[in-house]
């Protein structure tokens, strides 16, 4: 199949699916301000974070996360605003290495205000947007495609309608020769030598293994039992009888390819394929961890709705049942949920969020974009550290 | 309207989009089962025979084992399957 795809090619052959100009504040400090610059651009975006320089044991994820989320390929340009520390250079140059090529620095100390600052910085900004909107897509191959698969407030019906649709969706995709990355490890527990079972070589399906094992000890360090009590007793009034099937049920997102390899928290997939990424439960976090890993588009399946979105990945959101999409229409792209009613089947919705990643893919808006849900959360493995 | 999902042709079991009761026929996607007992929605149904330690295969994959026989019809659940990792927990 011919792709339809049409997207801005970046220097380093990498592809943004948007155009973004992102306000990236590199101390918690600055975050207002960035929130503030954004809001009152002509179409810059903006996260914050509450990362105030702290040199502890996530040091380098922090660093490593904000590099990647800021030389995501579907930003144009990124507008930095720094307090004038080491790490913050190494973000950039961090950023810089992973294809960032057009950015400003701004540093607080050497501007004096934060007024001028402000000001500087929404000047850059709307310099970037007028430039990033006369930008124009090009014919772009399926390879553009980095999907991540998401879902979060999960139902009994999770795992037989958006979860196994969205897989139909992904496999297509795969099959075409995109990416699509699975995350969330504390899901996938308990399934996890089914998913190695599907590995590409016996490597990969230790490396899945591996990881779904070293989350489970930094759990039971923290004295949770994560796998014993599964699957809970509402699971099993709702139907569900082992752990394996449970976990099948979220795993099912990534519907049936073989896993081509796997990615460190926030890693980028250096050849087409499907992937899975070691990612926590949090969806902001993991949303973290797709944008430093390249994603450019996410599809999140959810049974209990969310607004959750992101300033620079489009986020496809699909109920698991239809009585939540029609309390929710403002925030629920697709329902799936038709499933379970019986009136449409798994390949039909996993056509039509297909056409939906294509469409979103080219540039048509989902609701958290409409509704500017730009979430963003660092995701730490240790506690904070000031010194 | 559907009564019954199946999830990948491989499978053994189907799940029910609504409360099956004894007796029930489910004509649908070239299969036609007589259900055997009540299952409640969301719950699963053989659409094959199991025997005793056969694997009980959803969404193409392996979810465990029959600790007796099912015959097609069925209820399919903790009372006559388990995982294959974690038995001992759940019995």
């Amino acid at each position: 199949m011919q792709s339809p795809l049409k997207a801005y090619k970046r220097a380093n052959g990498a592809w943004g699916l948007r155009n973004q100009v992102l306000i990236l504040p590199m101390h918690s400090a600055l975050s207002s301000t960035a929130r503030a610059i954004a809001d009152s651009s002509d179409g810059a975006v903006a996260i914050s974070h509450d990362w105030s320089g702290e040199k502890d044991n996530d040091l380098a994820r922090i660093i490593f996360t904000l590099s990647g989320y800021a030389s995501n390929p579907n930003i144009f340009a990124t507008v930095f605003l720094s307090i004038g520390s080491p790490e913050e250079e190494q973000i950039i140059k961090g950023a810089q290495a992973l294809g960032l090529t057009r950015f400003t620095n701004l540093l607080l100390p050497e501007i004096g205000s934060m007024e001028k600052l402000q000001q500087q910085a929404l000047s850059i900004a709307n310099g970037y947007v007028k430039e990033a909107n006369s930008e124009v897509r090009v014919d772009a191959p399926w390879s553009a495609i980095v999907l991540g698969l998401e879902c979060g407030g999960s139902d009994a019906l999770s795992g037989i309608t958006a979860n196994p649709a969205l897989g139909v969706a992904s496999d297509r995709l795969v099959e075409l020769g995109a990416s699509s990355v699975l995350g969330e490890t504390t899901e996938i527990l308990g399934a996890e030598h089914l998913l190695a079972a599907r590995a590409i070589d016996p490597a990969v399906g230790k490396k899945i293994v591996e990881m779904v094992a070293r989350y489970e000890d930094s759990i039971n360090y923290e004295g949770i039992d994560i796998r014993g009590a599964q699957p809970s007793r509402g699971n099993i009034e709702g139907g569900l009888s082992t752990l394996e099937e449970k976990s099948l049920g979220a795993a099912k997102k990534a519907g049936n390819a073989p896993f081509t390899g796997t990615l460190e928290f926030g890693e980028i997939p250096q050849v087409p394929g499907l992937y899975f990424m070691d990612t926590p439960g949090h969806d902001i976090e993991q949303l973290a961890g797709f944008g430093a890993g390249h994603i450019n588009v996410v599809v999140f399946t959810s049974g209990r709705g969310t607004p959750t979105g992101s300033a620079i990945m489009p986020t496809i959101k699909v109920s698991t049942n239809t009585p939540m999409y029609e309390s929710i229409p403002d925030l629920i792209d697709l329902d799936a949920g038709t499933i379970a009613d019986g009136i449409e089947t798994l390949a039909q919705v996993g056509d039509r969020i297909f056409n939906e990643i294509v469409q979103v893919a080219n540039g048509k808006l989902t609701k958290a974009e409409r509704g500017g849900h730009h979430e963003f959360a660092l995701s730490r493995m240790y506690k904070t550290v000031v010194k | 309207m559907r009564k019954v999902l199946i999830l990948d042709p491989r499978d053994n079991i189907a799940v029910c989009l609504a409360d099956l009761a004894e007796g029930d026929v489910v004509q649908q996607d070239d299969i036609t089962i007589t259900v055997k007992n009540k299952i409640p929605r969301g719950h699963k149904i053989a659409t094959a025979e199991i025997a005793k330690n056969d694997g009980i295969i959803k969404y193409g994959e392996r979810m465990g084992h029959a600790v007796s026989p099912i015959a097609i019809g069925e209820h399919v659940h903790v009372h006559n399957i388990l995982g294959d990792r974690l038995s001992a927990e759940q019995v």
